[in-house]
């Protein structure tokens, strides 16, 4: 208040007139520079968010990206991990050979490996018969998928691969290796 | 007093030049903290991205009945890599966290790359652009994971007088920091026999000396996984490896038990499932890579009666 009377005395000192005019013009140009003020900044927000904005979609992308390169590989050589692989149960050691009673018995235990691959969807389909019915305690042996992680969240479409899966089959009092060619499909999270 | 003021020449700043002041003033502030944070970012990405990409290009190191697989990284700037391990339940983790050479200085970031299904065997820190790494099963007595072993190109390991057995692994690896012969002076010296060496390996004892540390290791039909393990990793890392191991042989085991009971309902008699839960039992009284030589010939033994079965479990 003292400033404000202070300014308008030292106008109309400076002024011959003592007219109010000139500090009118003065207030004016404040307020146009605080609008302008305003605009700038607020112009540098909308950059920034764009920036912003673009930058985080281009690192989910990667992220993605990454996630697809890893299920791409996994799948190639999961079914050579200790959880999958038939190891040496149908003679002989093989390779991409997964063992369909051991992957039932995980199925049925699957809570602590949720996480353990870092992909969201693992499924094991048989190519013949082409029969979708999922395996459960009541149907197994005699069904085609084994949805083995099934996690509800957005995925990216499926890698797959190949593989044999056997198991021990009972023919009278004979017991012998049955063994399959089934595609061993994995999924990762789309984080896009 | 009135005369003063009023002078053009005193310090009259107009509303043109107050305004480039501080609207410069805002765009120069903005302009450098975006430029550094973003910078800083930058830098976060790459790591993240590399770590992640080095986790990815573990994958295919999954051996099935080969006996080691290899491969190498090179990564375009100078790199630290830190190897984190911890083994809380249900299976601990494996973590990377990369440090790259900006200017000549470490950028540090805070950026961790984890997962949970890899066994990486190194030293705590390693540096360097190219990275050598090389896996091998490790079986007791079933598959339990794969050892990743990795090493910079730069650390050149010079073994002398090795067992036939790791002399031919080591030359059927073919890896140009792995040497048995024309070691240079500043090499890494593991020695099998007595000597003044940087690692001792006690080959029938399963020890490892390195300066103060001593490091167990064993292995079921001349498996050298743990051996080569305790020779590139640091003590805390390979007992942290050793426990997710076990945490992992655990759920193993399970598996086993559980995938008999199946056996059983399609005609298989056998039953082992008394032996697989006192071995499990056993198993879980390792708490340190020297425990492991105590359960070492129940390995053996369960291995033995998994033979006999109709239907093997493994």
């Amino acid at each position: 208040m003292v400033n404000r009377n202070h300014q308008r005395v030292l106008h109309k000192s400076c002024n011959p007139t003592g007219s109010r005019r000139f500090s009118k013009k003065g207030q004016m140009k404040i307020q146009q520079m605080a609008f302008m003020l305003i605009a700038v900044i607020l112009l540098f927000a909308l950059v920034i968010i764009f920036f912003l904005a673009i930058s985080l979609q281009e690192v989910r992308r990667t992220a993605t990206m990454f996630e697809e390169e890893n299920a791409m590989l996994l799948v190639s050589k999961l079914a050579n991990s200790p959880e999958f692989s038939c190891g040496n149960s149908f003679g002989s050691s093989r390779a991409n050979c997964i063992d369909f009673d051991k992957i039932f018995a995980l199925k049925e235990n699957l809570n602590k490996y949720q996480n353990f691959w870092g992909v969201t969807k693992i499924y094991i389909r048989k190519i013949y018969p082409n029969d979708k019915v999922d395996c459960t305690e009541e149907n197994y042996p005699n069904c085609g998928l084994i949805k083995l992680l099934d996690k509800n969240v957005n995925s990216t479409s499926f890698s797959s691969n190949f593989i044999s899966l056997c198991r021990k089959e009972r023919d009278n009092n004979l017991i012998y290796d049955k063994c399959e060619i089934a595609i061993l499909m994995i999924a990762s999270e789309d984080k896009g | 007093m009135n005369k003063f003021f009023c002078k053009k020449g005193a310090l009259e700043i107009s509303f043109g030049w107050l305004f480039a002041i501080i609207t410069g003033a805002i765009i120069l502030f903005l302009a450098i903290f975006l430029g550094s944070k973003i910078i800083g970012t930058s830098d976060e990405t790459i790591s993240a991205e590399t770590g992640k990409e080095i986790t990815i290009l573990l994958n295919p190191l999954e051996t099935s009945f080969e006996s080691a697989q290899k491969t190498s990284i090179t990564i375009p700037s100078e790199t630290k890599i830190k190897n984190l391990c911890s083994n809380e339940n249900p299976f601990g983790k494996q973590t990377l966290q990369l440090d790259q050479k900006r200017f000549n200085k470490w950028s540090e970031t805070d950026i961790k790359i984890s997962s949970y299904n890899k066994y990486i065997f190194s030293e705590e820190e390693i540096i360097g652009k190219r990275f050598y790494l090389f896996s091998k099963p490790f079986d007791f007595p079933f598959k339990v994971a794969n050892l990743i072993y990795m090493t910079s190109a730069d650390d050149v390991y010079c073994f002398k007088n090795p067992p036939i057995e790791v002399k031919e692994e080591l030359l059927n690896l073919n890896q140009s920091n792995l040497l048995i012969e024309n070691c240079p002076k500043e090499s890494i010296s593991v020695c099998f026999t007595e000597g003044n060496c940087d690692i001792e390996v006690e080959y029938s004892e399963g020890k490892v000396t390195k300066g103060e540390d001593i490091i167990y290791f064993t292995g079921i039909d001349d498996s050298n996984a743990l051996m080569y393990a305790a020779i590139f990793s640091d003590k805390e890392i390979y007992e942290c490896q050793i426990d997710r191991l076990m945490l992992r042989w655990k759920e193993i085991i399970i598996l086993y038990n559980n995938k008999q009971e199946i056996l059983q309902k399609t005609g298989c008699d056998d039953d082992i499932g008394i032996y697989l839960i006192a071995f499990s039992d056993a198993v879980k009284s390792v708490e340190s890579s020297q425990d492991l030589f105590s359960i070492k010939e129940d390995a053996k033994e369960i291995e033995i009666l998994n033979k006999g079965l109709e239907c093997l479990l493994w």
